[in-house]
């Protein structure tokens, strides 16, 4: 097993913070930690070369680092790849966790990091990477080092690899389904009588952790603002033309309504699978008001509704695609000097 | 409140001369059941089939599973508001041929879901342990959705009240009692009031205007109720029409119910009821029903903390958390049951709350990720020629597509894992 390992100044012996503007380094074998690596990942198993970085050199330069560490494992033929561990040292976390991603992702080979659970590369790499929970302390640099192997040799050896707790690794927040002994009946009373009588209870899901997104001002003068209707009923023009998905959806359309002052069912169809959609397909004007709206126009509540609408499906739609879409969709109307909206959900 | 089911476990099913319950084998009169289902009307014809436990055989779409049962007849009424009058559920002696169940097909279904009675795929479902009178019905061509699906309805319950009635006058061979004395029962100090709150119906589809779920109401513009645990056992619920792996066999075996009155028998925990509320297609219903559900578990069940669990996908997972904030709200703790709606598999997205006081989770997680290969059959029962040959060409069953594994009444025995 040929090993390339990653390493910062400080623990590639170059010195401490004054060494953090250090151009990437390459050496020959094992080096530092790596010695120990070595012997922890058993016979047969080499570390044939160290980069090492400064800190500082490595965030400034991600990109450029990791291109030369994919070049470095790529020519040394390496079979694993590993970073750190790198503690609480955030720089070196998020270092650790650019490069680890890159060699697995151009070289297909499996790489494996160490980091402190308040070490910023955590957030960043936990999904895509296996990083080992190190804790804080440098002092159990074997315990975690002999960890990090174990999982290197499931990975090189494509076995199963076991839960987070079991394996110590931080979850990728990824969700597998399995069958258990206890029926979710069993299940959901064993926890409901822990929760009463104040003892402990492990849920089968954490609930995720929003940061808020703070609201603008409100608008000053409705009867000067350009207003856009978006929605996520999943009203389209007859045919679909952006084909956007009823479940899940991955994009969004823009549609126009110059001159309309009423959506009529024949020109618009419902993609979303989550409702009941014959009242809204009989009328669009119930998910885009168009009417509702235009109305408001003439009497000048409103300065202007915006000429076009904005159209995707909410149904069961994950986060990461709800994010961009959202950013898009804000972007553009931004863009197009529209100054609220209003927002039909299904 | 007090329950009695009388059960006659059933060993063999078979057709014969006259429906009649000799020990352990149920003889049935075809042409007399089958007179039973044809009367209303709304059937052209009614095909009956006989299944064992762990045949080589595959059935579906399965419109519902229903326990064959029948009520002592100065006890009550057997399914109140559909088949009977509006008796109240869930008193005196109910007789239930335990082992058997009536399983009705309908052609083709958005969600297909079949029972196996073989393979890996049969034993992960308790409902291939059970013998199966399959009915088959075939609607007249011309009728609605609202008459077809009611004829469905109508033969199903018919049909499982028939057969159970051949056990009136025996004797059973065991009885369970239900019992619990509700909210104006003191519980001993340390040991909790328990109470479970259950939606029965989902507005995301609008139920038909004659579809019976609850004592033979269709739910819409009823606000949530207060419910002895015994009335979902006896009949008073039914699955409605658009559902998400709930069967009608799972309320009268409700996994739930059945499990807090299993620690009540122990002395642990306190069942001082339930209430039955429905998730809401407007924000006004939501809010409402929400908010009342809550509230009844809180003063009129007096519970300290409840069970929640949801009836289909998206905005009940919604109702169902928000419920469970007012419950938190009003010092009740909760846990609840969701089937994750994460179509990416990330845990972030699995659900549609977000309320840090609802932190006590069983995750059921989604059913189409664990998969089987399909067994080979020898007998493949559907409603039609073309329905038959795509159930026997099936190569892989998903645990969601196979009724018994899945669902939201709480038997089932899928866990997700966040990796």
């Amino acid at each position: 097993m040929r090993v390339v390992h990653y390493l910062n100044q400080f623990f590639g012996g170059l010195g401490a913070e004054e060494f953090a503007g250090a151009t990437p380094e390459v050496r020959e074998g094992a080096v530092g930690p790596g010695r120990l690596l070595e012997q922890l990942l058993g016979e047969g198993a080499k570390v044939v070369k160290t980069v090492v970085a400064g800190d500082n050199y490595a965030v400034e330069n991600l990109d450029a680092l990791a291109a030369l560490v994919v070049k470095e494992v790529r020519e040394a033929g390496g079979d694993l790849f590993v970073a750190g561990p790198c503690f609480q040292a955030g720089r070196y976390g998020v270092a650790a966790g650019a490069v680890c991603a890159a060699v697995q992702r151009e070289l297909g080979i499996p790489a494996v990091t160490g980091m402190g659970l308040e070490n910023p590369g955590v957030d960043l790499y936990r999904r895509d990477l296996y990083i080992v929970d190190s804790g804080g302390s440098v002092a159990a640099m074997r315990e975690v080092l002999s960890r990090m192997a174990a999982l290197a040799h499931k990975l090189l050896s494509k076995q199963e690899i076991g839960s987070p707790a079991e394996e110590g690794y931080f979850a990728h927040g990824l969700l597998r389904d399995a069958f258990v002994d206890k029926t979710a009946a069993e299940r959901l009373v064993e926890m409901v009588y822990a929760k009463a009588t104040g003892a402990p209870y492990e849920s089968e899901l954490t609930p995720t952790v929003f940061p808020a997104i703070p609201a603008p001002p409100p608008i000053a003068d409705l009867s000067r603002a350009r207003i856009a209707i978006v929605t996520d009923t999943g009203v389209v023009p007859k045919g679909n033309p952006d084909k956007i998905a009823p479940i899940a959806a991955t994009n969004w359309g823009s549609y126009d309504i110059s001159g309309v002052d009423d959506l009529r069912g024949e020109d618009f169809e419902v993609s979303h699978r989550g409702y009941d959609t014959r009242y809204v397909t009989e009328d669009p004007d119930r998910a885009v008001p168009v009417d509702a709206l235009r109305e408001f126009e003439k009497q000048g509540v409103i300065g202007k509704l915006h000429d076009r609408f904005v159209s995707t499906s909410g149904m069961v739609n994950p986060l990461a695609n709800s994010r961009r879409l959202g950013r898009e969709i804000a972007q553009r109307l931004k863009e197009e000097g529209v100054d609220a909206v209003v927002l039909v959900s299904a | 409140m007090r329950l009695t089911l009388a059960i006659h476990p059933i060993e063999e099913l078979r057709f014969g001369e006259a429906t009649r319950l000799d020990g352990t084998t149920l003889a049935i009169d075809q042409e007399e059941l089958r007179r039973l289902l044809l009367a209303d009307g709304g059937l052209e014809s009614v095909d009956l089939e006989v299944v064992r436990p762990g045949e080589r055989c595959r059935f579906g779409a399965v419109f519902d599973v229903v326990e064959p049962r029948a009520k002592e007849p100065a006890d009550g009424a057997d399914f109140p508001g559909i088949l009977g009058p509006l008796r109240l559920a869930g008193r005196g002696t109910t007789h239930v041929l335990r082992g058997a169940a009536v399983s009705v097909i309908q052609d083709g279904s958005a969600f297909g879901r079949v029972i196996e009675m073989s393979g890996a795929a049969g034993e992960a479902s308790p409902y291939s342990r059970l013998h199966h009178l399959v009915v088959v019905p075939h609607p007249r061509a011309s009728l609605p959705r609202r008459a077809l699906m009611r004829a469905l309805r109508v033969a199903s319950l018919k049909a499982a009240v028939y057969l159970a009635k051949a056990a009136l006058g025996q004797e059973a061979s065991t009885y369970e009692v239900y019992e619990c004395g509700g909210p104006a029962e003191s519980a001993t100090p340390g040991v909790p009031r328990l109470a479970y709150i259950g939606q029965i119906h989902s507005f995301q589809m609008v139920a038909e205007p004659d579809e019976p779920i609850f004592y033979g109401s269709n739910t819409i513009g009823m606000a949530p109720a207060a419910l002895h645990p015994n009335e979902w056992l006896d009949g008073a619920i039914v699955s409605s029409y658009f559902n998400l792996g709930v069967e009608t066999y799972f309320y009268q075996n409700h996994p739930i119910i059945n499990e807090l009155y299993r620690w009540q028998e122990e002395g642990k925990v306190l069942l001082t009821g339930t209430v039955a509320t429905m998730a809401a297609s407007d924000n006004r219903d939501r809010e409402r029903n929400s908010m009342i559900a809550a509230a009844l578990a809180k003063w009129n069940l007096a519970a300290d903390a409840v069970v929640l669990t949801k009836y289909g996908g998206g905005a009940p997972h919604a109702d169902m958390g928000l419920t469970a904030r007012y419950c938190e709200e009003l010092g009740i703790r909760t846990v609840v049951q969701v089937s994750d709606m994460s179509t990416d598999r990330s845990a972030e997205s699995a659900l549609l709350f977000n309320y840090p006081e609802v932190d006590a989770i069983v995750n059921v997680g989604r059913g189409d990720t664990l998969q089987w290969v399909a067994p080979e059959v020898e007998r493949v029962i559907a409603a039609s020629a073309g329905a038959a040959a795509s159930l026997a060409s099936l190569e892989r069953l998903t645990a969601g597509s196979v009724c018994g594994v899945t669902g939201q009444q709480g038997l089932s025995r899928l866990r997700s894992f966040v990796y």
